[in-house]
């Protein structure tokens, strides 16, 4: 009890701790990216993957999958969403939203602009970490990084 | 030795077959994450009682506390997408995160509106359990109850609460009138019209027996859905809390007479009463029976303050089951035999639900900071609990597992309910 009265002395005393919150609202907006192969995951969606120099992580188990074609349509699995029923429909999704996790199949010849358009959508629905799936036919060259941390 | 072999070879399948596929206790229990997409209609009739069907058969599955039922906004497969295993496309259902999908097909023809429910397993993509039932056209929550019941079943061995019926208390102005109900708080209809009328108890035959104050002072009465009240017991200043006996052939009550409060036994009419507890000045109330009939847990407070205890049935060897709290009251006895319900008062002043394990004296939390929570019961089956909750401002009820997750409130109209009983 005497620690109760000491605490309650203090609490008017200016306030040292260093302020948290601006930190937390800067790590809701980092997404986790990482590379994923291709063989692992088939999928129903016609995409042209795009090859890339980086140690890949395998794929344990099955993720949800969002392709976009080169026709810059978007599918949940092989079932086509329109952009702006995608949020929705991850934020309902119980599988995404119990693995915080989806991989994202998209033809290399997708403008960025889409791509990331896919990525805040997903973002916005409590995504965090997105697996970029790529071709590993051009080799898997062991290069460090396959794990980044980018700020959208 | 052919004999030898068949049934070495029956044998598994046999136990195979009795075995439920959800085991419900144990640590490693987990809702099974169930997709329920909208009922199908072939025809115009079944089209029209098709949210009829889908609120309450959502509500019983939600409610069960067996499965996690996935939110049908995240669903890509086509609405349109047939019943039949070759029909489905399961990777669309994997893709939500779907172990188990259920189908309902309607059809209604000729004032009969006819159900299949259909149980797919996405993983297999196989379908596992069919079922189907037909009920006038008027009636369509009553398919969604037995189609919920028949699925409940298959997964568990065990039947479920969707069957069962309610009785509760609703106040209308200085009124207090029993209601009877369907499990889900629907389909209430009145037992008595005005007055003041209390702590209702429903036998497992329909019978609901209360505390009414028609001749101006409380005595127990005993009524059918459209009869009349019969008087059961008349005697002493003050008779309450009415219990049936898990067969239905005698009750238990308390009775105010001079300056305490004792338990009685009788039989379902109110004959041959027989006096269980004698503590010269204290009350002794709230009896509920044990499933086997055997023993009555109650209410008293000849330790000081208001405790649950335990006796036999005919009143011998009374015990203390709890030792926490100084004021515990309303215990229910669940079907199951192992645990006792009870309501408490917790340090705050605030009122909530407690079990307790007859065995052991083991306390469990099942309700927190969500206003006052009273009069818990438990379900047929043992798997669930109703009670009276504040936690939207005026009492109206919830139902809850029995572990204290998965609490809902009714989705009964605003007159909200009092004091539920819950029998077969």
């Amino acid at each position: 009890m005497g620690m109760g009265g000491g605490n309650k002395g203090q609490s008017r005393v200016t306030m040292s701790e260093i302020n948290v919150t601006p930190m937390v609202d800067v790590m809701l907006v980092l997404l986790i990216i990482f590379m994923v192969t291709a063989p692992l995951i088939q999928q129903g969606v016609k995409v042209n993957l795009p090859e890339a120099k980086a140690t890949p992580v395998e794929a344990a188990d099955k993720k949800l999958v969002l392709s976009i074609d080169a026709g810059r349509r978007v599918f949940i699995g092989d079932a086509e969403v329109a952009l702006d029923e995608l949020e929705k429909k991850l934020a309902a999704n119980a599988k995404a939203q119990a693995d915080k996790e989806v991989y994202l199949h998209a033809d290399r010849d997708v403008p960025y602009g889409v791509v990331v358009e896919v990525m805040a959508a997903a973002q916005r629905a409590g995504i965090t970490n997105v697996g970029m799936i790529t071709d590993p036919t051009a080799g898997a060259a062991a290069s460090k990084g396959s794990k980044k941390e980018a700020k959208r | 030795m052919k004999a030898l072999l068949l049934s070495l070879l029956l044998l598994p399948l046999s136990a195979l077959a009795q075995a439920p596929v959800i085991q419900i206790s144990g640590a490693n229990f987990r809702p099974l994450p169930l997709a329920v997409p909208a009922p199908l209609s072939v025809d115009e009739g079944g089209k029209k009682l098709a949210n009829d069907f889908d609120e309450p058969f959502l509500f019983d599955l939600r409610a069960s506390g067996l499965f996690q039922v996935l939110d049908r906004a995240s669903f890509t497969a086509d609405p349109k997408e047939g019943v039949t295993a070759g029909s489905i496309n399961f990777s669309r259902w994997a893709d939500v995160g779907a172990e188990s999908i259920v189908k309902v097909q309607l059809g209604a023809e000729g004032g009969t509106l006819r159900g299949e429910l259909r149980l797919f397993n996405v993983g297999t993509g196989r379908e596992d359990f069919k079922a189907s039932h037909a009920v006038p056209t008027s009636e369509p929550r009553q398919l969604a109850h037995f189609l919920a019941d028949a699925l409940y079943r298959h997964l568990t061995r065990e039947p479920s609460p969707f069957l069962s019926r309610i009785t509760f208390v609703r106040k209308a102005g200085s009124n207090r009138d029993i209601f009877v109900a369907d499990w889900d708080g629907t389909n209430a209809r009145a037992l008595t019209s005005g007055g003041i009328h209390l702590l209702p108890a429903l036998g497992p035959d329909g019978l609901v027996a209360y505390t009414s104050y028609r001749k101006g002072r409380p005595d127990l009465y005993a009524q059918r859905p459209g009869e009349e009240a019969s008087a059961l017991v008349q005697n002493g200043q003050m008779a309450t809390g009415v219990a049936f006996s898990p067969d239905g052939k005698r009750i238990a009550y308390a009775l105010s007479q001079g300056e305490s409060t004792q338990l009685y036994v009788a039989n379902a009419d109110g004959s041959a009463p027989k006096r269980l507890t004698d503590t010269p000045f204290g009350i002794n109330s709230s009896p509920s029976w044990s499933p086997d009939g055997k023993r009555i847990a109650f209410v008293s407070n000849r330790g000081g303050s208001p405790q649950i205890y335990v006796m036999n049935a005919d009143g011998s060897n009374p015990r203390r089951l709890t030792f926490q709290g100084n004021y515990n009251q309303t215990p229910d006895w669940s079907p199951r035999g192992d645990l006792i319900a009870f309501t408490a008062r917790d340090e705050r002043n605030a009122f909530d639900l407690f079990s307790v394990e007859v065995e052991t004296g083991k306390i469990t939390r099942l309700t927190q900071d969500q206003g006052n929570n009273e009069e818990p019961v438990f379900s047929p089956n043992g798997r669930l609990i109703l009670f009276t909750s504040t936690r939207d401002g005026t009492p109206r009820l919830y139902v809850m597992t029995k572990e204290g997750t998965n609490q809902l409130p009714l989705p009964m109209d605003k007159g909200g309910g009092l004091t539920p009983d819950w029998a077969p």
